[in-house]
């Protein structure tokens, strides 16, 4: 009977502790909630200096440029500033890692994470307005300098659609690490064989006629998603930065007309010199393989970003090989020609325990200090002065903007989320069946139409 | 009396820790699923609205749904049947015939059941590569060229593809089932059909069918549940989905319209379909193959 009865009490705990972990949760979540808003109070009733210790929840997607630079920049961050802790989450799936915790109300204070990632939890945050404006962010000084974040950045990186997500001025994502990308290619090759790096799409196919004989292929893809960067290259390239805006932000017609839908021709003409291995290999587990054939001399020309040279540091590659990064060519001779500028971004939740923490620390990634703790792992602020800090490899990489070549940024408007609309999807995976023959560039332009149409009235 | 009272709290007590973790990790997930199918949400803010059954009107029209809905039934069907025949044949050729090395053969085929199934991604990615792929280089000895295909970038054949590593995953799993419905049906039925005059072909559809039938049936169950999970499982790892969706199934049409497009109600409501659907599609293969169960 006893050992009943402690049966019974053990069983009574277990379902206690059941009850108790289903309602923790929420708990915090309302707890998460006040704390916010006790939070967003006191700095204004308080002095400016927060005496009390402070712990800042950073998260951060784990890229290339490795973990040891993140513990470098908090040290330092640390060391500068007495009183904070700072608590850092970086994980390769740093997504999976961190949704379960957001969707129970514990947000970080500063998150690390670009947009069109497969996850897209970026940009869930921007389509449901979660995000707190970094507008007083630009306006506060770098920390620990004399110069205010707006004027240090480069000059472009505040006004785009990557950070400005609902297309007016105000700034919800600070960009980070920037990277310019192009062409990527062989240069011994060219040199070999003796042909120019072409400048003009004209030039281009000439190329490919050239290299088709000598059993080339003039281009590759390491997967459908890498054309986002060419493809806006080129929407800036044939129609400047309004026919771009028009694209980004879903104009009705914009697909129909001559100067966009001349960027798609010149795609599915590509489709004649694209190695026909190509569309086999652009899955996530064999993309690489493409970009082999670049360093095999079987391809010439890929879409690509300067990560791709630590990417394939150890692969095999010819005799000789030399990597050259080249704009994306012009429609027309002696036309301006961009090379699109990708960047990661960085943001605040709204609902963060420590917004205002979260942004101090943002300004202090933009400090000199904090830029040459990137740049030893390759990574580069948007600041004033940065090509300065570099090497010369890094520097010829950066270098490619000149006079008549100029950065091309920005992304996709942000909407509301519509089911079963995805822009990405039509614009960029659609060019895997255009390669195959399977779409036309007519068939492409409709579904491009059709989903403009959906995602227009869904514009934040 | 006191005791039948005591013995019912004893059961009360051993049964309800199992009973409320299953409805806290079981019944009330698949609850939130069904309630989220109903809500226009992103999946991280508490922005939800209520929108009815608005998600599913969408799905209705949706054709890259309707596609991986489609790849999805053409991979359920196609692997249960191709691996129904394989293993069946290979259980009674292993279990009857009298070949040697059985057991290591047994062994052979289960090995691609204990594989992850990123491994087995990799190892079709290596075997279908168009260059230096073991099936192409094959066809290629045998001077058969023109069968040489781009298996992993044609958009018709891809899905076949995808058959090919899922049945060569399954196969093993499969057999051994049957095996042990086999090596149970007594060595004399056997024996007296062949003094009759029974043929191999005839003993195998007049016995071993009929006395397997059972264990058939409940396999049909786990190759649909199985080829959901599985074959979202490989897609995700070794083609993305892609060439343009044409890979695509419901879970994973699922996970990127759910987190990749941020409608996560969008999502669930997909979930709610897989669910009924696989439901459904399982009780009427159980209903529509159902015998009087042979006694033995």
């Amino acid at each position: 009977m006893k050992l009943k009865h402690i049966l019974l009490a053990l069983m009574f705990m277990l379902l206690v502790g059941l009850v108790a972990c289903g309602d923790s949760s929420e708990d915090t979540d309302t707890g998460g909630d006040t704390t916010g808003d006790d939070n967003t109070e006191e700095p204004s009733g308080d002095t400016e200096e927060p005496a009390e210790p402070e712990t800042l929840h950073v998260a951060a997607l784990e890229s290339a440029y490795g973990v040891e630079v993140w513990e470098n920049i908090i040290a330092a961050y640390e060391e500068a500033h007495g009183n904070v802790t700072v608590d850092l989450t970086i994980e390769r799936n740093i997504e999976e890692v961190m949704r379960p915790n957001m969707q129970a109300g514990e947000y970080p204070d500063v998150f690390l994470l670009a947009t069109d990632r497969e996850e897209g939890l970026t940009e869930t945050m921007i389509k449901e307005n979660a995000l707190a404006s970094l507008d007083d962010m630009l306006a506060m000084n770098v920390f620990g300098e004399q110069v205010t974040v707006e004027d240090k950045l480069l000059d472009g990186f505040t006004d785009t659609l990557a950070t400005n997500p609902y297309a007016d001025d105000e700034t919800y994502l600070a960009p980070m690490f920037y990277s310019p990308t192009g062409l990527f290619y062989n240069a011994q090759l060219l040199e070999e064989y003796g042909w120019e790096a072409p400048t003009t799409w004209d030039e281009m196919f000439e190329l490919g006629e050239k290299a088709l004989e000598e059993d080339i292929y003039l281009f590759t893809y390491s997967v459908a998603g890498y054309f986002d960067t060419l493809l806006r290259s080129m929407l800036y390239a044939s129609g400047d930065v309004d026919l771009f805006n028009a694209a980004m932000t879903y104009e009705e017609g914009i697909w129909e007309s001559e100067e966009a839908s001349r960027v798609l021709e010149t795609i599915a003409k590509l489709a004649d010199y694209t190695h026909p291995d190509t569309v086999a290999n652009a899955n996530p587990n064999d993309f690489v393989r493409n970009q082999q054939l670049v360093l095999d001399n079987e391809a010439i020309f890929m879409p690509n970003g300067t990560w791709v040279v630590g990417e394939m540091a150890e692969a095999p590659r010819a005799d000789g090989f030399e990597w050259g990064m080249m704009p994306v060519p012009a429609f027309e001779e002696g036309d301006t020609r961009y090379a699109f500028t990708f960047f990661e971004q960085i943001w605040v939740p709204s609902q963060a325990e420590n917004v205002e923490g979260g942004k101090e620390f943002i300004s202090f990634l933009y400090s000199d200090q904090a830029a040459e703790i990137f740049l030893a792992a390759g990574a580069a602020q948007p600041i004033e002065g940065i090509v300065n800090m570099m090497d010369d490899e890094q520097a010829f990489f950066y270098s490619i903007y000149s006079n008549d070549v100029l950065p091309a940024m920005g992304t996709f408007a942000s909407t509301e989320p519509v089911p079963g609309v995805n822009i990405g999807d039509e614009l960029y995976v659609k060019i895997d069946s255009v390669m195959s023959g399977r779409v036309t560039v007519e068939e492409w332009i409709n579904s491009l139409e059709s989903a403009n149409d959906s995602l227009r009235p869904a514009m934040n | 009396m006191n005791r039948n009272r005591s013995r019912n709290i004893f059961i009360f007590t051993c049964i309800t820790p199992a009973l409320v973790l299953f409805s806290l990790f079981m019944v009330v997930p698949t609850f939130e699923v069904f309630r989220m199918s109903l809500y226009n949400w992103g999946g991280l803010s508490g922005n939800k609205t209520f929108i009815g059954f608005d998600n599913f009107k969408v799905l209705w029209n949706d054709m890259n749904f309707i596609q991986s809905f489609q790849n999805s039934v053409l991979l359920i069907v196609l692997v249960a049947v191709i691996t129904i025949v394989i293993a069946v044949f290979f259980a009674s050729v292993l279990t009857k015939e009298k070949i040697f090395a059985t057991n290591f053969f047994r062994i052979i085929f289960y090995i691609p059941n204990i594989l992850s199934v990123v491994i087995i991604a990799g190892i079709f990615s290596a075997i279908y590569n168009p260059r230096t792929g073991l099936l192409n280089s094959v066809l290629g000895l045998f001077k058969l060229d023109q069968w040489q295909q781009q298996w992993l970038g044609d958009q018709d054949i891809i899905i076949y593809s995808l058959v090919g590593a899922l049945v060569w995953q399954a196969i093993g799993y499969y057999m051994v089932m049957y095996m042990s419905g086999m090596a149970s049906i007594p060595e004399s039925y056997y024996e007296a059909a062949s003094i009759e005059g029974a043929g191999k072909f005839k003993q195998f559809s007049a016995i071993t069918l009929p006395l397997i039938w059972n264990n058939l049936r409940t396999t049909l169950t786990f190759y649909i549940i199985s080829t959901i999970n599985l074959s979202f499982l490989l897609v995700t790892a070794m083609t993305g989905g892609g060439p343009d969706g044409s890979t695509e199934v419901f879970l994973s049409y699922m996970y990127s319209q759910a987190y990749s497009n941020s409608t996560y109600g969008y999502g669930m409501a997909i979930g709610v379909v897989v669910f009924t659907f696989s439901f459904v599609l399982a009780a009427v293969v159980s209903r529509i193959t159902k015998r009087e169960v042979l006694e033995f």
